[in-house]
């Protein structure tokens, strides 16, 4: 049984982490070697190395080259890279601000009608993107929001209140009314409670919620490539966009920036590794 | 502590209701508007021309196509995740060295963006350089041309999505392995229960609640799949045009946004129901808990 489970787990893990390996070792290499017909293995500090051997010489120059566009493409990589940034940092405050506000208010108080408004808010989650973005592009037409940071940050806000609202509601369920009384007590303000206590005793789902909103945000490809043609065009657009379209893809150079562009997601996964759980189930699941 | 109460609960409730009904609500009304319609994408005068679009569902290949590829996919997608998912679970059920860590790290996949990762797959599978098959020509197998060949495509954006999703199945099976109170273990053992009895009377129906609820959520995902279709083969490959995909080529490509209204009213519908009886599933649960609670 013992080593049953080593059969299981080995060949898996190797599955799951090889192709991330790959990726890594294909940002070091030149594009000669990244399409060679023998792939070489081992990064070396040699200046040459023997056509078809294991090792190649590893280089920088495919971060190097990140800074210039690609043939036919505006803007560098680093451009689009910020627009992610952006949009993913702020949708992310506002879902969290609305959402711990929304979350607080069916935690604590009688609101008429709160299991179905909850479930009407978890609903929303389930909509498919291609399915509800043309009357989104109809109302931002009106308002000039197509191809603007504002456009996404809004809509990434609403389809990440969803999820912050659930998982909040979870981690302030879990505060002690007592903590709140007690301040009522003291002759704090209901308003003043919130901050003072409710606040700071939900800074980790805060955090959480954030990490979680950022993810999502940070990944979306539909909604982003269905509103933005020209400005605020965000990582997985551009380079979902590349299939296909550029002769001679410079592979090593779009590792390096699928590299940068994932590394941050696997350190915040790691980080929210307790709450993972929670995040996928929009917090009715909790360990 | 009541008295204000009254102003300030809405205050707190309200603008997030309000972000959402114009996000979602509205969207989903102006759609069901819209397929009545011949609106383009381009703008100009837009006519109600009744249920002609729904009429055309049934001449256009294309839908039925997507939505058999779409089934197939759902159905190959779900069952692998699970069986390999719920696999990993049992084998990381009990502690070990190096548990934590192996753990977390079979979990970053799911969190990476398909569309991106979608895109650097393209590289891993090219049928003249790709690792893949260059690993297949060292042990001197075939090598498919995975991308290429109309027949492999469709299997290719699986293989990708069991690489992104098994994850996330393999976690919440392991959320339901580690609830099963292990004196249920301890009374099989002295019952002397066979493993198979084991796995068949208390693993797999204590843990069959959880694993409802991870494919409910991994359906209705997948129901959904597009990143992956456009940054493997691109929205107009007859082999993977799953329904979003065919729903943005008749958008966006062809701007045909009345017609493609029409189109997504079908898959709105599964998608509710499934939202539904996942919502009704979480209502159930919580009661539950409730009452254990109390």
């Amino acid at each position: 049984m013992k080593y049953l489970r080593w059969l299981v787990i080995i060949p898996y893990f190797c599955l799951a982490t090889l192709p991330l390996c790959w990726l890594f070792l294909t940002s070091l290499k030149t594009q000669e070697a990244a399409i060679s017909p023998t792939a070489s293995l081992i990064p070396s500090t040699a200046e040459n190395t023997a056509p078809g051997s294991l090792s190649f010489s590893a280089t920088l120059d495919a971060y190097r080259k990140l800074a210039t566009p690609h043939t036919g493409k505006a803007h560098a990589f680093f451009h689009y890279l910020f627009n992610s940034v952006i949009i993913g940092l702020l949708s992310t405050l506002t879902s969290v601000v609305l959402g711990t506000g929304c979350a607080y208010g069916f935690s604590r108080f009688r609101i008429a009608g709160a299991r179905d408004w909850l479930f009407f808010i978890l609903s929303t989650r389930f909509l498919p993107p291609l399915a509800v973005v043309v009357p989104v592009l109809m109302m931002y037409r009106v308002f000039n929001l197509p191809n603007t940071h504002l456009g996404l940050i809004l809509l990434y806000t609403a389809f990440n209140l969803s999820l912050a609202v659930w998982l909040m509601k979870g981690f302030i369920d879990e505060i002690p009314r007592a903590y709140e009384e007690a301040a009522l007590v003291d002759g704090y303000s209901p308003l003043q409670a919130f901050y003072k206590i409710i606040l700071p005793h939900s800074a980790t789902g805060m955090a959480v919620t954030a990490v979680f909103c950022l993810i999502s945000a940070w990944n979306e490809y539909g909604f982003a490539l269905a509103l933005n043609n020209a400005e605020a065009v965000t990582v997985p657009v551009y380079f979902a966009g590349l299939q296909g379209n550029i002769q001679g893809i410079p592979w090593p150079k779009i590792a390096a920036g699928v590299l940068i562009f994932v590394v941050p997601i696997a350190i915040f996964t790691v980080l929210v590794r307790n709450h993972l759980l929670r995040g996928v189930t929009f917090g009715t699941i909790k360990q | 502590m009541r008295v204000k109460d009254g102003v300030l609960k809405y205050g707190f409730v309200g603008p997030a209701l309000i972000f959402l009904i114009a996000f979602n609500i509205f969207p989903l009304f102006y759609n069901i508007y819209l397929s009545f319609t011949d609106a383009e994408l381009s703008g100009g005068v837009t006519q109600l021309i009744g249920g002609r679009n729904y009429g055309v569902i049934f001449d256009d290949t294309r839908y039925g196509t997507a939505l058999r590829t779409t089934g197939l996919f759902v159905v190959l997608a779900v069952a692998t995740e699970l069986i390999l998912g719920f696999a990993l679970a049992l084998a990381l059920q009990k502690p070990f060295w190096g548990k934590p860590a192996i753990t977390t790290i079979l979990l970053v996949p799911m969190m990476l963006s398909p569309a991106v990762m979608g895109l650097y797959w393209n590289f891993i599978l090219n049928g003249h350089y790709g690792v893949v098959n260059q690993a297949l020509s060292v042990f001197r197998l075939f090598q498919p041309q995975w991308l290429t060949d109309p027949d492999l495509k469709l299997f290719s954006i699986l293989m990708i999505d069991i690489w992104m999703w098994t994850p996330f199945m393999m976690l919440i099976a392991l959320a339901g392995l580690n609830a099963i109170p292990n004196h249920l273990y301890e009374a099989a053992a002295i019952d002397r229960a066979s493993r198979w009895t084991v796995f068949r009377r208390i693993t797999l129906p204590l843990c069959s609640p959880l694993l409802f609820l991870a494919i409910l959520l991994r359906t209705t995902d997948a129901l959904k799949q597009f990143d992956l279709v456009m940054a493997v083969t691109g929205p107009n490959d007859r082999a993977t045009q799953t329904l979003s995909a065919l729903l943005y080529q008749v958008m966006f490509r062809g701007y045909k946004i009345g017609l493609g209204s029409s189109y997504s009213i079908v898959i709105l519908l599964i998608v509710i129901a499934l939202a539904t009886i996942f919502i009704r599933y979480i209502a159930s649960i919580q009661a539950k808990q409730g009452r254990e609670t109390a």
